[in-house]
């Protein structure tokens, strides 16, 4: 699904976020990127939907080469993906509908089609019975789920999350991240950036640990820090 | 996958880009209000230009078209060497008119125009030489005419306001182009102002048009409401102008036609519509293209 090679990337500022980060992630894969602050998640992230250009080395998604789009055909890149942040980035004159309604329609989609997805997919986040009200008028949780459901009314393939509970409660975290594990249990791959301990120990996913612009670790159903249970490398 | 024809008949789709447009429109007034001020003063500062520059030229055609050329014969000039000059003017293209005036019709002339401070009954004999007054259609023609008639056998001189027809010829030059740079500065300077003011709008929402692009739209389609936007500036900016200009020329016209008997104000007939279809157009073109350009450097991809 995604294939990261030898990729580097040097901010205009001369801070390099990125040193020759090389990743593979499948197709229906649940990934955690962690690490301290600073050492290139946000970057990481930004590279595969095209908000960031790599200074080296070739992104793949889904086929794409990601690193060479231009123009149009990045807006084409981004509707064919979801991403979510932790400060929501929802339109504040728009209400729920119409922000995910937005998604839609700059796919050009059709009004008719338009009001049968987006229906379903506030259903899905749960929002349903709040698709008249505009942001300010929402929770937190409630406004990343409205992000999740803009993120995924296009049926993306893959979903990108930088730290989507980092502004929620536990409560509502432990819901944003069991809505993405539905979405990921349907097929869609998902990329988790977090510094939220108890959300990677308890889910067991793939976790991919950065460290100065590195790939310190990459294991298979890890926890937060390497190898280790929850709290135990705290002194360390 | 639907047809072309679904697509066209969306009516969802163009009841929300109007939404987004009208939205847009209604936020803030006041910078629209700057906007659509802007046009408007431009607009009328470009009328009234506009009005100058054609009632000064329309001033120098007319004098321009009063020049004539008196061709004058020598006093033995046969008549064959007359008529040949009438069939010469009578073939040449350039030629709006002529009259012959035998020298009996000249005096009499000489006597009408100098009534009484000389005493022209005093001469025994007509010491004028027949002539020709001729009038040609170009006035840029009227150089070349007269030197060509000069040549003519029998001709004795040619007379025309050389100096004034060139002095008017270039001024008409010119006007012209003082004009044209003059247009284009006003524009110029428009332009910069307006796409100051949207500039602001554009910053205010500079967050707005950042999820838009994340979300998928294309630089177009984020583009598309701003630029209509501004062609909305540029309309109504564009018709406050012209109501202006028309209360304006409607109060002034007749003052004015008679403070400055010599612009001959009536007689210069301007033609209203296309002025202002013009000026419409301009109105229009500089809010649209303001918007294209003030967006531009928001647009990331
Ligand atoms: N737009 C930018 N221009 C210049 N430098 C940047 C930019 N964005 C990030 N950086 C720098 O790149 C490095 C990596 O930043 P990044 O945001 O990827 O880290 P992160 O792992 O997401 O951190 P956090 O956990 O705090 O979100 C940092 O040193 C940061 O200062
Ligand atoms: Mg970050």
């Amino acid at each position: 699904m995604i294939s990261i090679r030898n990729v580097s990337l040097t901010y205009p500022n001369g801070v390099r976020a990125l040193d020759n980060v090389t990743l593979e992630i499948a197709k229906g894969d649940f990934l955690f990127l962690v690490g301290s602050s600073g050492t290139g998640k946000s970057s990481l992230l930004r590279l595969l939907y095209h908000d960031a250009i790599p200074s080296h080395g070739e992104i793949v998604v889904d086929g794409i080469r990601v690193d060479k789009l231009r123009g149009a055909r990045v807006a084409s890149l981004r509707r064919h993906l979801g991403v979510i942040f932790q400060d929501f980035k929802l339109l504040n004159d728009k209400t729920v509908w119409e922000n995910v309604a937005f998604a839609m329609h700059v796919t050009g989609a059709h009004t008719r089609e338009i009001e049968r997805q987006v229906p379903r997919t506030l259903d899905l986040v749960g929002l349903a019975h709040k698709s008249r009200m505009f942001p300010s008028e929402l929770s937190g949780g409630e406004q990343q789920r409205t992000a999740i459901a803009r993120a995924i009314v296009n049926n993306p393939k893959l979903l990108l999350c930088d730290e989507p509970t980092g502004n929620l409660d536990p409560e509502n975290t432990t819901e944003i991240m069991d809505l993405l594990l539905r979405i990921n249990t349907k097929g869609t791959t998902v990329v988790v950036a977090t510094h939220n301990q108890s959300v990677v120990d308890r889910m067991r996913k793939r976790v991919v640990r950065l460290e100065d612009g590195r790939i310190f670790t990459d294991e298979e159903r890890g926890f937060y820090y390497l190898g280790l249970g929850q709290g135990q490398v705290l002194s360390g | 996958m639907k047809s072309g024809v679904f697509i066209i008949l969306d009516w969802g789709k163009v009841k929300f880009f109007l939404g987004e447009v009208g939205r847009n429109f209604t936020r803030n007034a006041g910078m629209q209000a700057t906007a659509i001020g802007t046009v408007a003063v431009t607009v009328v500062l470009l009328g009234l230009f506009l009005f100058v520059r054609l009632t000064l030229a329309g001033v120098g055609d007319r004098l321009l078209k009063q020049i004539e050329i008196s061709v004058y014969f020598h006093t033995n000039a046969t008549p064959a060497q007359e008529n040949h000059l009438r069939a010469v003017l009578r073939a040449d293209q350039r030629v709006a008119s002529f009259t012959f005036v035998p020298k009996a019709e000249g005096l009499k002339q000489l006597r009408r125009q100098t009534q009484g401070s000389i005493d022209v009954s005093m001469l025994t004999q007509n010491p004028l030489p027949d002539k020709f007054r001729v009038r040609v259609s170009d006035p840029s023609q009227v150089s070349a005419v007269a030197e060509e008639l000069r040549a003519e056998p029998g001709v004795a001189n040619v007379i025309y306001g050389k100096t004034i027809v060139g002095r008017l010829l270039q001024l008409g030059v010119v006007l012209r182009r003082v004009s044209i740079a003059l247009i284009v500065a006003l524009l110029f300077v428009a332009a910069i102002i307006i796409s100051n003011t949207i500039r602001l709008t554009v910053f205010a929402r500079r967050r707005e048009i950042a999820i838009m692009q994340l979300v998928g739209a294309t630089a177009t389609y984020v583009r598309m409401p701003f630029v209509c936007e501004g062609l909305l500036h540029g309309l109504l900016g564009s018709l406050v102008a012209l109501v202006i200009l028309g209360i304006g020329k409607a109060a002034l016209w007749a003052k004015l036609a008679l403070a400055l008997p010599w612009l001959e104000l009536n007689a210069t007939h301007v033609a209203m519509l296309p002025i202002a279809l013009q000026l419409l157009l301009v109105g229009i073109a500089i809010g649209g293209l303001s918007s294209w350009f003030s967006i531009g450097r928001y647009l990331r991809t």
